[in-house]
């Protein structure tokens, strides 16, 4: 678990990161510099960087993230976009609070292709869905009083004519 | 804003569930409008209060409005959206704003808040219009200007049109909305009358486009079949129907564009008649293709 560097490609650098839960990771550069705040972390700290916390981001979660990272990693080329396609959206196929604890940690690690997928995905979740139906969904009360309610449905009416 | 919808989901996720996607930071909540349509958004400001808060939110809806909808603003008097949110411009201008004295509208599709339009045959120039005996004005509820107008007989019949607006950039295709033979109620039934229609099956009628920066489109079609076969009916008859002149490219709002089209059939050797002239129909060209394809509204 501790470990998750890539053996095939020897020349590429390494770095350490730490989760929130003390586990220890090492991971190529170029697959955790998809992260703007690693990135900028990195070059802050310079060579003599040990290891890098992410106080925000717990082991199993940051396993999930590197993930992506590292398919991610290599410019795509046109071949491979396809392949890419399904990879990717098999990767957002996740319970939701798996998703929700991925969508904060590409919020806070600033990884805005990884945040676009993921927004796109509970976008998806909720499309041609009614408001009863995405309150079920996402497990989110109704604090309306039925007033409210109305005046609401009036505002948006023009929305559905 | 800026604070998130956790503490407003209240009570939304029981402890044995753990956060939920209700509790999403907001700048998160706002990448996941962008891919939501304006009915969508709409929808979710019903759940709770927090999500009417962040659904009603300037950001949001100013990525939904078109870039220069201020053009748009710029048709209604001030008092109509002066203190308006971004949200409800977009209400606003999502019903027919009209100009040029009520001969042409304007409006935003509510899906993708691109620019629609449609030009009256009021506000066209009609050979002839003046002339009783040629045309007529009637008035009917099945256009949206509530009235189009009826040819009887003509053997010149030409039909011009212009409009000049800043459509924002996209791929406009223009089309007539014509109807051939005159529709009345009778006993609450819609009833076609073919008395005057003739003249349309012998040479096809010429339509064209044309705009300010030169791109030109054009389209023959008889407007009557040929052959009258009663057992398959006719359906060039008796119902509205959009030819298609052609399509043209917007590539920037600034400057405004141009565009002129026209409707011809002067070959005098013999006339025609019996045909209502509604609108010019402006609109965004895939827009246009998905309504056809069933999801017509």
């Amino acid at each position: 678990m501790a470990s998750s560097t890539s053996g095939s490609s020897s020349s590429s650098k390494v770095v350490k990161i730490r989760s929130s839960d003390n586990e220890n990771f090492e991971v190529e550069e170029a697959a955790a510099a998809r992260s703007e705040t690693i990135k900028k972390l990195l070059e802050d700290v310079g060579d003599d960087a040990d290891v890098i916390p992410l106080p925000n981001v717990d082991a199993k979660t940051l396993v999930k993230v590197m993930e992506w990272c590292k398919k991610h990693m290599d410019d795509v080329d046109e071949l491979n976009k396809e392949e890419m396609k399904t990879w990717d959206a098999e990767f957002v196929d996740m319970d939701q609070s798996c998703l929700y604890n991925v969508l904060l940690a590409a919020n806070f690690l600033n990884i805005k292709e990884l945040l676009d997928q993921l927004t796109q995905k509970v976008a998806d979740m909720i499309k041609g869905k009614s408001p009863e139906e995405i309150r079920a969904t996402f497990n989110i009360k109704n604090d309306f009083t039925p007033e409210e309610e109305a005046e609401i449905r009036k505002q948006n009416a023009w929305a559905f004519e | 804003m800026g604070a998130s919808l956790s503490n407003l989901t209240e009570g939304a996720n029981g402890s044995s569930m753990g956060p939920g996607l209700g509790d999403i930071p907001e700048s998160c909540v706002a990448c996941v409008f962008l891919y939501l349509t304006p009915p969508e958004i709409c929808n979710l400001a019903r759940l709770n209060r927090a999500f009417r808060g962040a659904a009603s939110s300037d950001s949001v809806w100013e990525a939904k409005l078109p870039s220069n909808y201020h053009d748009l603003l710029d048709l209604l008097p001030p008092e109509r959206y002066q203190n308006l949110s971004k949200k409800d411009i977009f209400a606003l201008l999502s019903r027919p704003v009209s100009f040029d004295d009520g001969n042409k509208e304007a409006w935003l599709d509510r899906i993708t808040g691109r620019v629609c339009m449609s030009i009256s045959a009021k506000g066209m120039a009609i050979t002839g219009i003046e002339d009783r005996r040629y045309w007529n004005w009637i008035p009917t509820e099945e256009s949206r200007f509530h009235v189009v107008a009826y040819l009887q007989q003509i053997w010149w019949f030409e039909v011009d049109g212009v409009v000049k607006f800043p459509f924002p950039a996209d791929i406009y295709t223009l089309s007539f909305r014509l109807h051939l033979g005159k529709f009345s109620k009778r006993l609450g039934r819609r009833v076609s009358n073919f008395e005057h229609t003739h003249g349309w099956d012998i040479k096809p009628v010429r339509f064209e486009l044309s705009t300010s920066d030169d791109q030109q489109a054009s389209y023959e079609c008889c407007l009557d079949e040929t052959e009258h076969d009663d057992a398959n009916g006719n359906h060039k008859r008796g119902c509205w129907i959009e030819y298609k002149v052609g399509e043209f490219i917007v590539r920037d709002s600034e400057p405004a564009t141009e565009v002129r089209f026209s409707m011809k059939q002067i070959d005098c050797t013999h006339s025609k008649g019996g045909l209502c002239v509604d609108s010019v129909f402006i609109i965004p060209s895939d827009l246009k293709e998905r309504k056809r394809k069933g999801i017509l509204k």
